[in-house]
């Protein structure tokens, strides 16, 4: 029994719509706050540990050890004055960065929460194709970079959109693929080899995820790794923000908590791309022992992803641009076909 | 037709570390042409040494190549000291010795970190300035000044090694060595690091001298030019070290001769700490009253190597207690003059890494 479908029990005597919308509020709130309090967690974790690779300390002042700090700088963000650019697109510009956190934020309703012991299933949506809305949400954020970086009318801007929009383009189409290779997997029972339908939804998907997809498609898995990176934008691939020749690319003219909610965008990308990856090729919510407790499962697969990815952010270089376009669309994207093709023959005849 | 957009790079970026600035014709990411303003740092500070004592002018030179002020002090102090005829003691030239290399070193970590912050790696710039904090801790010791030293003065040096001094620097170069291996490691291991690197911002060596490029350009273009070995001035003539070059005259190479630099420079040190002798640290000739009265006539220009080349200093003296003109020939005035030729038709990426790899320091280009 679902969280969801216990709420809704609760308030049953508000007739079906009525019940059924207070749950889903309700739990879009519970799964929002979680989210931010791990996202709190998940920052301060990463200052630390990219402090800890960089012989510093890291933030030690504000609160025991520092746990504080992001709340601080959080409101010194908002008590900031937003200097606004001349000649910007006022509309543009001040929408822009609502668009990418709130497109990051709305992303995590749709994940596959799995178990939590008593409270049932944490997943908040249950519909039938929510890999789609999934990488539908995704593919609004480049809308916001985008906007952000023509509105202000700044050359720095423009060459970091310039350079988000080739990333975005370029990384999509392998990730996108590569996700199919997944749903094809998917769309047959490991055990019985029974057609499976509602391959399209990420709960099915990690419901019969009984052996982690990334064991059977190790390279589908490398390709949607790196697509990933690409897609949160840090280190190797940060071109939007390039910040050594662009200042900050497309955030350039960006100050205060405008800049604050890039920030956040950028962050929460970090994490939801770990999800994503623990969810599609790491088994989900799916544990060696019982899935009673799934929630955890992913939690930890999650994090260890993340940690991953932070020490690929503070030791990889950048990469040049060109390179960079040639890796996905004459390296990634034949891989991809390949392994597309793999899953299928995987499907027809190993299974 | 071609669109392009003008992209400033500087005063105030990342990427210039000082103040000039780059006015950048961009053809969408390629480099189209460069325009270099530079000035924005200018102190006049040739002009005021004629005002000032000879003694009075090593703070200015502390300030022209800002991360390397000890190599900037043996500079005018070469020419000074050769104009009024001073003799230095010994022990006063091997502690100079010993503090150029060090300050060598420091000025290594600034350029070699920048070059991980222009290409996008923010881990090693911490590791490289850690090591140069140990150094500044040694010029502190021994001079008061962490960066800004004016440690040395004409016959001599403002205070002897003591005991405490030389522990310490034993005690960097023992940990110092097995360091800098690891901090090449940090971006030598990165494959990114290479290409972005290799084949990347190539001099030309014949455009290299007629540009009068030196110190690790140069050397980075095949030319094994270095004033320590081809002039020796202090006492480098007495120690072993090797000039290295590079073949591939790109940005790579650049980088990997200032690491075999550092390499030398480590060996140096060590050498001058072994053949440090006893006796005075200061010629008793250019004692404090009679400082002020130390007279030079005629023309002097001597070089010095410092880190990012050949450092020249003119000095003219009419016989008067003040230098009738002072003349500082910066390196790296020149050495940036080629960044708009190493960069014709690259990508804008490679012109950001090119520029950190000339290592030029804004104090030296405007004096």
């Amino acid at each position: 029994m679902s969280i969801l479908f216990r709420i809704h029990q609760w308030f049953s005597f508000l007739g079906n719509i009525g019940s059924y919308g207070i749950a889903y509020l309700i739990e879009s709130i519970i799964v929002l706050i979680f989210v931010a309090l791990s996202f709190i967690a998940l920052i301060y974790i990463f200052r630390k540990y990219m402090a800890r690779i960089q012989r510093r300390i890291g933030p030690n002042r504000v609160g025991k050890f520092g746990l504080l700090q992001l709340i601080a700088d959080a409101l010194k963000l908002v008590g900031k004055e937003s200097i606004l650019p001349e000649g910007r697109d006022d509309m543009a510009y001040k929408i822009a960065p609502v668009i990418v956190m709130i497109a990051t934020i709305l992303a995590f309703i749709l994940l596959p929460f799995g178990d939590l012991a008593y409270f049932g299933s944490l997943a908040v949506t249950h519909s039938k194709v929510t890999l789609i809305l999934m990488f539908g949400i995704l593919s609004i954020i480049p809308i916001g970079e985008i906007l952000g970086g023509i509105s202000t009318k700044s050359n720095y801007a423009l060459l970091g959109t310039m350079r988000a929009v080739a990333k975005d383009i370029s990384f999509e189409i392998p990730m996108m693929i590569s996700v199919l290779a997944i749903v094809i997997v998917s769309s047959r029972s490991y055990a019985t080899g029974a057609a499976i339908t509602g391959g399209l939804s990420l709960s099915s998907i990690v419901a019969n995820e009984v052996i982690p997809y990334g064991i059977i498609e190790p390279l589908g898995l490398l390709i949607f790794f790196i697509s990933m990176v690409a897609r949160a934008s840090y280190s190797p691939f940060d071109l939007g923000e390039s910040d050594s020749e662009l200042i900050s690319g497309y955030t350039t003219e960006y100050s205060g908590m405008r800049f604050g909610f890039f920030y956040i965008g950028l962050f929460g990308m970090v994490y939801l791309s770990s999800f994503l990856i623990s969810v599609l090729y790491l088994g989900g919510s799916n544990g060696p022992y019982d899935n009673y407790v799934g929630f955890i499962y992913l939690f930890i697969k999650t994090d260890i992803l993340v940690l991953i990815s932070f020490l690929i952010w503070v030791s990889i270089p950048r990469i040049r641009i060109d390179k960079f376009v040639n890796l996905g669309w004459k390296y990634l994207l034949p891989l991809s076909m390949v392994n597309l093709v793999y899953a299928g023959l995987f499907v027809l005849y190993i299974r | 037709m071609s669109h392009w957009i003008e992209l400033n790079i500087g005063p105030v970026h990342p990427a210039t570390h000082g103040i000039y600035r780059f006015r950048v014709k961009l053809n969408e990411e390629t480099v189209e042409d460069v325009d270099i303003t530079i000035g924005y740092l200018h102190r006049n500070a040739e002009k005021i040494c004629e005002l000032n004592y000879f003694v009075n002018n090593t703070i200015y030179f502390d300030r022209m190549d800002y991360i390397d002020a000890m190599n900037m002090e043996v500079g005018y102090l070469r020419a000074v000291e050769t104009l009024i005829d001073m003799e230095v003691p010994e022990r006063a030239q091997w502690i100079r010795m010993i503090m150029a290399e060090l300050s060598r070193i420091a000025a290594r970590m600034v350029g070699i970190g920048a070059l991980g912050l222009d290409v996008g790696m923010l881990t090693p710039f911490f590791h490289t300035f850690h090591e140069r904090e140990k150094i500044q801790k040694i010029f502190v010791e021994a001079s008061g000044g962490r960066q800004e030293v004016n440690y040395m003065s004409i016959g001599g040096v403002y205070q002897d090694f003591n005991d405490k001094i030389i522990e310490e620097i034993k005690e960097f170069i023992a940990g110092f060595k097995g360091k800098l291996e690891e901090m090449v490691k940090m971006f030598t291991d990165s494959e990114i690091f290479w290409q972005r690197n290799v084949g990347t911002g190539v001099l030309e060596p014949d455009i290299a001298l007629d540009y009068g490029v030196t110190g690790p350009m140069l050397r980075a273009s095949g030319i094994p030019y270095d004033v320590r070995k081809d002039s020796p001035y202090l006492f480098y003539d007495k120690v072993n070290f090797d000039v290295p070059i590079a073949r591939t005259k790109d940005n790579m190479g650049r980088f990997l001769v200032k690491v075999e630099e550092l390499r030398q420079s480590v060996r140096i040190i060590e050498q001058c700490l072994a053949k440090l002798p006893e006796g005075p640290y200061f010629n008793p000739k250019a004692k404090k009253s009679a400082m002020l009265l130390l007279k030079g006539q005629g023309d002097v220009f001597t070089r010095v190597e410092s880190e990012s080349g050949e450092f020249g200093v003119f000095i003219r003296g009419d016989g008067g207690v003040k230098p009738y003109r002072v003349h500082a020939r910066s390196p790296s005035f020149k050495n940036l003059a080629v960044v708009p030729i190493m960069t014709k038709g690259s990508l804008i990426a490679d012109l950001i890494i090119t520029i950190a790899s000339v290592d030029a320091v804004a104090g030296e280009v405007d004096r």
